[in-house]
């Protein structure tokens, strides 16, 4: 049958639209000069990144009979837990509104967090034969991760909506700083992504640990208690965790309609916006030798 | 101009030494236990130019730098030393269907496939009924590539990278892909990218393609660049290099018995290296023995590329087994017809006892020969021969049905 065939060959394009890039390949050197050459080179690959990322959002829920509802399952499993435990056993405070409600809009930022960071920093060696075998610019495959579960933070924020519309909490103006909030988030999490990833290759012991370590880090953030419940002394050293500036701002913006905390969202601001490029460049000074390793 | 260069190019591997996978070097460290590492240069103060619109041949034996030199071009890996300059967008053709997902389908595939392998969306939104086309899978794009045969997922690989475009293209052995049909395909495609103006870069055990494809080969040996040149000349140097290396596979206590030489003939007895299928050979094996074997047995061992035995010479098949004295002797085989297809063969030489596998003596690569042109094609060539009948001669299958 296939012998059959005609033979159709294509004509190969002449005209070249773009011009010819110069490209120079150098022993790897840790130098921040890569910030610039690593994010022009990023910005060209913006399409692999945007693919891959539909592509994880499309892969995660093939073949499930509930398909994309396990975004939702997930958080609304935790909000049940959490408000069996602290609110009907242990009491905790919630500030005016439902327990319920309060617990589910820390576990929404957190959620973000822990799926990105679980997932970018095992995104590597994950794909290991793609790494030896086709060059591309390694830091899209933790961000696609950060991309993806971004996506499934926006599906899960639905049960949220339904939530404050069922409790009849209203949503205020001050509802729009959640775009600087989850910048910083999102900021946080590409820095903390391509560290963690970068090790992973070299120390399989970052993946192992992470289970921990997030479950950890969740009772260390202000996710099923509020910031004003951790004892003042304690503040200075507790709100260094971006994530407390994150989860807490979050929750006051949204249901609470108070005001952003600047102080707290600006120390996860600096924290963050540190983390990144230190973060890039030992990722892109790792990268050059991550298919001899990995 | 210009297309690509290296210029002092070394790369070193580190090997550590132990199970890597059990213990981290962090654990290691932990322990204050030095780890042993060996350097390994994969290449060495490599220096080459392509010019823009030609078309260079790497070969070299296994292990000689060649895929090194490979994933240095496509940037998977960088250079320990030196510097690299490619001038031009770069594409390897080294393994189809990279990226591609078993869950997801043929057309969501190509998507994955061509943004991995640097092409942009609205590229490949033009190129995508010539990409289907190409790869002959039409029916089947909307289907999970993991319901694909193995034919129409390479073939699906292959069509995307075959529509890069590149300024440069790197190739690997992938001309191998596919049946017949589709490999006739893809070498029309890099002949057409090649004449317009696509540089190459072809990296092979195929001679045979390096000298239709190539105008320049360079021969690697050991990590460092040993000749350059004309296919032909490159080519033959590169059979001679194999030329007698003492490389025995045995302990010295076990081999009482030496393979001094083995030199192949063609049917005039000239000394060669160079063969064609269907060609009469000659080999003469020389040995030194240092304790009596009374009942000796000598074989020949023809090695494809991929280190699998092709083919076996052997005395211990017909005539008696060889009373080997001390001292020096030699023998010599004939075969009237190569049945080996193109390719390069490593020679691997033993000496044994007759009809048992004791070795005396085991020398691995020890050759090698270069088989060019076929006139026919197939895994091997079966000697035949022909003759016109006339139509009321009774064929060979009816004088078989009558007997009975």
């Amino acid at each position: 049958m296939e012998l059959e065939q005609e033979i159709l060959v294509p004509p190969a394009r002449v005209e070249r639209p773009s011009p010819r890039p110069v490209k120079i390949i150098r022993p790897p050197s840790f130098s921040p000069a890569v910030l610039f050459s690593g994010l022009s080179e990023l910005i060209w690959y913006r399409d692999l990144l945007y693919t891959l990322t539909l592509h994880r959002i499309r892969v995660r829920y093939k073949q499930s009979a509930l398909g994309l509802g396990w975004a939702l399952v997930q958080p609304l499993a935790m909000m049940l837990v959490y408000t069996i435990i602290f609110s009907i056993f242990a009491r905790f405070p919630s500030k005016g509104v439902p327990y319920s409600l309060f617990v589910l809009c820390g576990i929404l930022p957190w959620n973000f967090f822990q799926t990105a960071l679980s997932s970018s920093a095992t995104g590597l060696v994950s794909h290991t034969s793609l790494i030896t075998k086709v060059y591309f610019p390694r830091e899209i495959l933790p961000f696609s991760y950060v991309m993806a579960a971004f996506f499934d933070f926006l599906v899960a924020c639905v049960i949220l909506i339904a939530m404050m519309a069922w409790y009849h909490v209203g949503l205020t103006v001050q509802v729009l700083y959640i775009i600087p909030i989850l910048a910083v988030e999102v900021t946080f999490i590409s820095g903390v992504g391509l560290l963690f990833s970068a090790f992973q290759v070299r120390f399989r012991d970052i993946g192992i640990a992470m289970p921990l370590v997030l479950q950890l880090w969740m009772f260390c953030a202000p996710v099923v208690y509020s910031y004003s419940d951790v004892p003042k002394r304690f503040r200075p050293l507790y709100m260094l965790d971006p994530m407390v500036g994150i989860v807490e701002n979050f929750r006051r913006v949204v249901i609470q309609g108070w005001g952003v905390d600047l102080h707290l969202l600006g120390v996860s601001a600096v924290v963050a916006i540190i983390i990144l490029p230190l973060g890039y460049m030992y990722f892109k000074h790792r990268e050059a030798t991550m298919a001899d390793v990995i | 101009m210009t297309a690509l260069q290296f210029e002092s190019v070394s790369k070193r591997y580190r090997i550590r030494s132990g199970s890597e996978s059990q213990e981290s070097g962090f654990a290691r460290r932990l322990r204050r236990t030095r780890t042993h590492k060996a350097d390994f240069w994969a290449l060495q103060n490599v220096n080459f130019e392509v010019q823009q619109g030609e078309s260079l041949g790497i070969i070299g034996h296994n292990g000689a730098g060649k895929s090194t030199v490979l994933k240095l071009l496509s940037n998977i890996s960088t250079p320990t030393k030196g510097q690299i300059t490619i001038n031009g967008r770069i594409s390897a053709l080294l393994e189809v269907g990279s990226g591609f997902h078993p869950e997801l389908t043929g057309l969501e595939n190509v998507y994955l496939s061509g943004s991995i392998l640097g092409m942009r969306r609205a590229e490949i939104t033009s190129k995508l009924e010539s990409i289907i086309e190409f790869a002959g899978v039409r029916p089947f794009i909307d289907i999970p590539v993991k319901r694909f045969s193995s034919g129409m997922f390479v073939r699906l690989g292959f069509s995307i990278a075959a529509h890069l475009d590149p300024d440069i293209l790197l190739l690997d052995e992938v001309l191998a892909v596919g049946d017949y049909a589709f490999q006739e395909k893809c070498k029309q495609r890099i002949a057409e990218m090649h004449r317009n103006g696509t540089t190459m870069v072809f990296i092979s055990h195929d001679l045979n393609a390096v000298r239709s494809v190539c105008q320049r080969v360079l021969l690697l040996q050991r990590g460092e660049v040993i000749a350059e040149g004309l296919p032909d000349d490159v080519i033959r140097r590169y059979t001679e290099t194999a030329a007698f290396h003492q490389r025995p596979q045995i302990t010295d206590e076990r081999r009482v018995a030496e393979v001094t030489s083995v030199k192949f003939y063609d049917s005039l007895g000239n000394r060669t290296n160079g063969f064609r299928t269907g060609d009469a050979v000659s080999v003469t094996i020389g040995y030194r023995v240092r304790r009596h074997i009374p009942q000796g047995s000598i074989s020949l061992y023809f090695l494809n590329s991929e280190g699998g035995i092709a083919a076996q010479w052997t005395t211990s098949l017909s005539g008696r087994p060889i009373n080997m004295l001390v001292g020096a002797g030699s023998v010599e085989f004939t075969c009237d017809e190569l049945g080996l297809q193109p390719g390069v063969y490593q020679i691997d030489a033993t000496i044994e006892k007759n009809g048992t596998a004791e070795e005396y003596e085991w020398q691995h690569a020890c050759a090698s020969i270069h088989v060019d042109a076929a006139k026919t094609r197939g895994a091997f060539y079966m000697p035949h021969s022909w003759r016109e009948t006339s139509e009321d001669s009774v064929s060979f299958l009816e004088s078989l049905a009558h007997t009975e």
